[in-house]
Order: structure tokens, then sequence, then C-alpha cells
């Protein structure tokens, strides 16, 4: 009996690695039907030629590409989207980060209830909770009369600023970071702490030794995924930042639905996408490797 | 008795019965979805007070009873129009209609994308003024641009472009981006008296735009800005002051004594639309004088035809002062060459940050 299954062994887990790769096919091939054809489709309209007349002229050129990097205006767009994803990703962090360790660490029987008071302003669609962001933020909303009454400015107004842009941003990547986060901490054995207490190490310096090396590693990939949302934000930009704040994903909109320039528009497309690949992978580079993420 | 099984009920199952229902009822079924199918006009729209007064002026009242199933698609312009180019290769398309603003539709027309109109099977399009009309387009509404302002705030109307430019106004003007286009006419026109001369345009919405020319992203954000007082001055469609003031807030409109840009939107019918007979009837009853006083009285435009006279008080906030002040529809052959470097140009000298 055992010899049989020592001679069995081996054949198992081939049979369970292709019936494995069997079930995975189809949702394989729906994922590379569904992503990668558009993008495929996206890429080659982005070599195609604008005429305002005739539209999309085929052609294989990098035009489009040479007129968004040699154009300021564009490169301006693309500056300030890398530097709003940059703060919103800061500020996710540091709000986001003592509130997933106290979530992580708490053993209060209301720890259920404040992570679904986490996730509720997930169960909104984003467009919703901007607009409630833009009822508080607008020209004799409640923080301008708030704002008034505690003697400020009477023309105190957030709306379309870059402030509004990325507290809006942030409200929204806030959740995901924390949730993300608080999984991180969780996997760090709380007792490391308490060894590190009782060798003399204050609460900082227990977290600035032990707590952030642990954690740089998911620390780092929540950070990345955050800056990938923000990088790509549409309906916070568009009504917080108002018209004179253009980000990436609002100019590839723009392109496409004001001046029909579908070529330039999917040039811009990729253009975020790769610059936002690109710096995903840098920032995940200038971690040190021992805290890298596998 | 009843309940005993009958002879050809135990020969049978119960999916060969059904089977067998099914296969002899095709023949009946089939014609009657294909003649459903006949009765339904798709409707590419925008969505909201436009997609139901449609339904409450055209579609309620006119076509339903005639037995047509309208179905309405209700999207912005630029996804319906991109809809219509990524369709152009399939022998059927998705709409029968499509509601698509004047240089839109002349675009889509120019690529060849649009059906050419049979007048003949729309009898109503006799009574539109062919001021409005171009080749596969059917004019529904229109509206002239004007100086809007605020009544309690403007000791005396403002009367041109230039207004617009005054220090006495700074930090007062405001006008949504999405009419860019249409702005730019205006400037033009008081610059050199015609709707096409941008270049001289340029400059004189740059002085604007350093007289604190405030910029909102929607037309509906123009309402409330002068009803906070944030604003008080700007150009807008007088269909949209005559809509503001039916709402309470204090607006007035004054036309430029350089002449009006006009505002027009209406219906096409794709090329590849799969009911066209459908579509014709649409139409038709969209130029239906009932119809027509429907979309004025409740949005403000304009009857695009000479048989739907206004009457009460629309009328009067409607009405063309006396002289009638100069109308210019815009150059749409040019426009089209021209719009997106004239967007571009706006974008990023105008809506600079």
């Amino acid at each position: 009996m055992d010899q049989a299954l020592s001679v069995a062994a081996p054949a198992a887990p081939r049979r369970r690695e292709l019936s494995a790769g069997v079930l995975l096919g189809p949702a394989s091939v729906l994922i590379l039907v569904t992503l990668a054809a558009p993008l495929v489709l996206l890429f080659r309209y982005s070599l195609d030629r604008f005429d305002p007349t005739l539209m999309i002229i085929p052609a294989i050129t990098g035009a489009n590409y040479a007129a968004f990097i040699t154009n300021p205006f564009y490169l301006g767009i693309l500056r300030l989207t890398i530097e709003v994803a940059a703060s919103t990703t800061f500020f996710c962090l540091l709000f986001g980060a003592p509130i997933a360790y106290r979530l992580a660490r708490t053993q209060s029987r209301a720890k259920s209830a404040m992570v679904l008071a986490l996730i509720l302003p997930l169960f909104m669609g984003a467009t919703s909770r901007t607009v409630g962001w833009m009822i508080l933020f607008t020209h004799g909303g409640i923080l301008s009369l708030a704002v008034s009454a505690l003697g400020g400015s009477a023309a105190f107004d957030m709306m379309y600023t870059p402030a509004a842009v990325v507290i809006g941003i942030v409200s929204f990547n806030l959740p995901y970071m924390v949730l993300m986060l608080q999984a991180v901490f969780e996997r760090i054995d709380p007792a490391l702490e308490d060894a590190a207490a009782s060798l003399g190490a204050a609460p900082a310096r227990s977290f600035r030794r032990v707590i952030w090396p642990l954690s740089l590693p998911g620390l780092s990939i929540a950070a990345i995924l955050c800056f990938i949302l923000s990088m790509n934000a549409y309906a916070t930009p568009l009504l917080l930042g108002g018209p004179r704040f253009h980000m990436m994903a609002t100019q590839v909109y723009t392109e496409f639905a004001d001046n029909n320039n579908w070529p330039f528009s999917a040039a811009t497309a990729f253009i975020l996408m790769m610059t936002t690949i690109f710096l995903a992978v840098l920032a995940n580079r200038m971690i040190p490797e021992r805290y890298r993420a596998p | 008795m009843t309940d005993q099984p009958t002879p050809l009920a135990h020969s049978l199952s119960r999916r060969r019965l059904l089977g067998a229902t099914a296969a002899l009822a095709a023949p009946a079924l089939l014609p009657s979805a294909a003649r459903a199918a006949s009765r339904r006009v798709v409707v590419g729209t925008w969505g909201g007070d436009y997609q139901h007064l449609q339904q409450i002026n055209i579609v309620d009242p006119i076509l339903t009873p005639k037995g047509w199933n309208v179905v309405f698609a209700p999207a912005n312009e630029p996804p319906r129009m991109a809809q219509i180019v990524a369709q152009r290769m399939l022998p059927r398309g998705t709409l029968d209609v499509a509601a698509i603003e004047a240089p839109g539709a002349y675009r889509l027309g120019n690529l060849g994308l649009l059906e050419p109109l049979d007048a003949k099977k729309i009898p109503n399009l006799a009574h539109v003024d062919p001021l409005l009309e171009f080749p596969f387009f059917v004019p529904h509404i229109y509206s002239a641009q004007i100086l809007i302002y605020d009544p309690t705030k403007l000791t005396s109307p403002p009367t041109s472009f230039s207004d617009l430019m005054n220090p006495a106004y700074k930090g007062k003007i405001g006008m949504p981006t999405g009419n860019d286009f249409y702005i730019m006419m205006a400037a033009a026109l008081y610059a050199a008296g015609n709707v096409d001369a941008f270049d001289k345009a340029k400059p004189l919405m740059e002085k604007v735009n350093a007289n604190g020319f405030r910029l909102y992203p929607e037309t509906d954000s123009i309402g409330p800005a002068f009803k906070s007082g944030e604003i008080e001055l700007g150009l807008m469609w007088l269909a949209r002051v005559a809509m503001w003031q039916n709402a309470g807030i204090d607006v007035a409109a004054a036309f430029p004594k350089e002449g009006s840009v006009l505002y027009v939107s209406g219906f096409v019918v794709p090329k590849n639309a799969p009911n066209k007979e459908g579509a014709y009837e649409y139409l038709n009853e969209v130029l239906a004088p009932s119809a027509q006083r429907g979309f004025a009285a409740t949005m403000g435009y304009l009857p695009t035809v000479n048989n739907a006279p206004l009457t009460g008080k629309i009328a009067k906030q409607l009405a063309f002062p006396t002289p009638k002040p100069k109308l210019f529809v815009p150059d749409y052959a040019y426009d089209v060459k021209a719009l997106p470097e004239i967007n571009t140009w706006w974008n990023s000298t105008i809506a600079r940050g």
C-alpha cells in the first residue's frame, strides 16, 4: 500500500497542475480578451494620425507621443498628476498607518464596527462622495460659512483648488490604504514589540526598529496601489479641481470628447499608463532589497 | 378522470411536448417579434430633462398611440458620437436616431456616417427655418447667445462683448468652459464682425481672462453662481436665462450690439440605423408644433419651425427685441477644422491654473 502510494505520488501533482491549468484557462482567455485586446486597439489608435475633418487617418507614427513630450503644457499636466498622486499617497500613509495600526492591535469588541465604519464610504460611488465634498467646499457652502463665522475671510473658497483635489482623493483612497495596512500590521507578532519594550526600547524606537522594517514590504505595496489609484483619478479632479485643473485622466477624456482626437487621446492614455508603471517599479526598487515585497 | 394521462401525453415526455409546442408556435411568434422590432425606435439622447421632455411631448402623446415603441439610450454627446464612429463598419448599428448638437452633426455628416435625409419622409421639415438647416440634420431646438447679467447688481444692461473686459466687473464674470468655442465666436464677432476670426478673438479673450474671469465646469453651474452673487455677468444662451428666471434667480438678457451666435441642436440618423422608417417618423414628430411648444415652455429653447408660435410668459421671455438683433449661424465647415486647435488653445491659455 505504501509502495503503491509512493509510486503514484509524482503523477498526482502533475494531474493537479494540469487540471488547475485547465480551470484557469477560460479566465485567462477572458482577461486576455477584455484587458489586452482593448489595450492593443488603443495602442494602435495612438499610432494613427489625426485630421480635424477625417478624424483618424491610419498610419504608423510616433507623432502623437512626440507632440506630448515636446509640449510644456502637456508635460505640466503630467508633472501635476505625479505631484498630486505623490501628495495623496503621502497623506494616506500619514493618516492611514496609525489608524491601521490601532485597528490591528485593538482587542475591542467594537473592532468589527470600526472596520465597518471604515469601509462604509466605499459603499458609495466616487462621484456621489465627491458631490458631498463639493457641497462642503463650494462658495457659500458649509466650510466657507464656518470660516466666516470664526472670523475668517467671507470669501474663503476651497472649491477648484489643488488642496480640494488632494483632500478628495485622500478621502477616496484612505479606506483602501487602512485596510491593506491593517492586514500588514496584523501579521506582525505583537510579542516582538513586547520583546523590544522588555529590552528597554521606547514605543517610538520599537516602531522605528521593529514594526517599520517588518511592515515595509506590505507598506510599499499599499503605497504603490494608492499611488496608481491617484494617478488615474478622474471624477475628483474634474469636480473638485474645476476647469483650470488638468490631470492626465481628465486630459485623456478632453482630447477624446472635445477634440475628437482619438489618436492623441490614446497616446496620452498610454503615456499615463507607462509613467505609472515606471514610477511604481522605481518606487519598489528604491526600497532596500531585504525589505522589498517578493 | 381528467387527471388520467391521455395516450398522447403518455407517449411524449414533458420536454418533447414543450419542444413540439414551441415549434408549432414559432411561425406565429417570429413575425410578431419581427413586427415588434420593426416598430421599435432606439433614440440616443441626453438623459434628464431632455429625454423626459421627449417622452412627454413626442413619445407619449404622438408616437405611442401610433404603435411605435421608442427606447431611449441616454448618454452624453461624446460617447454617442463615439458609438456612431465605432459602429461605422457594422451593417446594422444600434441607434436609429441620435440627438447631436449642430457642429457634431456636421462632423459626422462630413465623415459619411449619416443617412442623407429624404425631405419627403419628413413633412414637418417644410416648416423649419432654412437658416438652421443643413444636410443630414433635423434642427430641433435653438437659442441665441446673449449677455447674461444680474439686474440687481448692474445699474445698466451690458451692450457688447467689450463689457466683459471692463475692470468694473473684475472677478464677477463667469462662463462654462464647455462653451469655449461659442465664447470665442462671440469674441470674433466683436473683433471682426464674423464668427471665424479666431486669431482676432484670442487677444480679447486673454483680456477677459485677465479681468478675473471665472470658469465653471458645466452650464448648470452658472445659475447657482449668479444666485450666490459669485458672478454678475457672462455670455449664455437666452434659453438658460428664461429657465433660471423661472427658477427665481435674478438674471436678465441683453443682446450684444455686434450680434448673437446661434446654438442649434437636433437629430440625425446613422447610415446603418436598423429602423430607418421609425427614424423618419421620429424626426417628423420632433418638429410637430405641440412638441416644439412643449420644449420651449420647459427648457426655453426656441422652436425651429414657423408653425409653433409661442404665447404667454415664455413668448415674452424669448422674444427678440426690436429691431431684431443680428443672428449668426456658426460656420460649421470651418469650425470642424478649427475646433481642436481652439479647444487646445483655450485649455492651455484660458483654462490654465
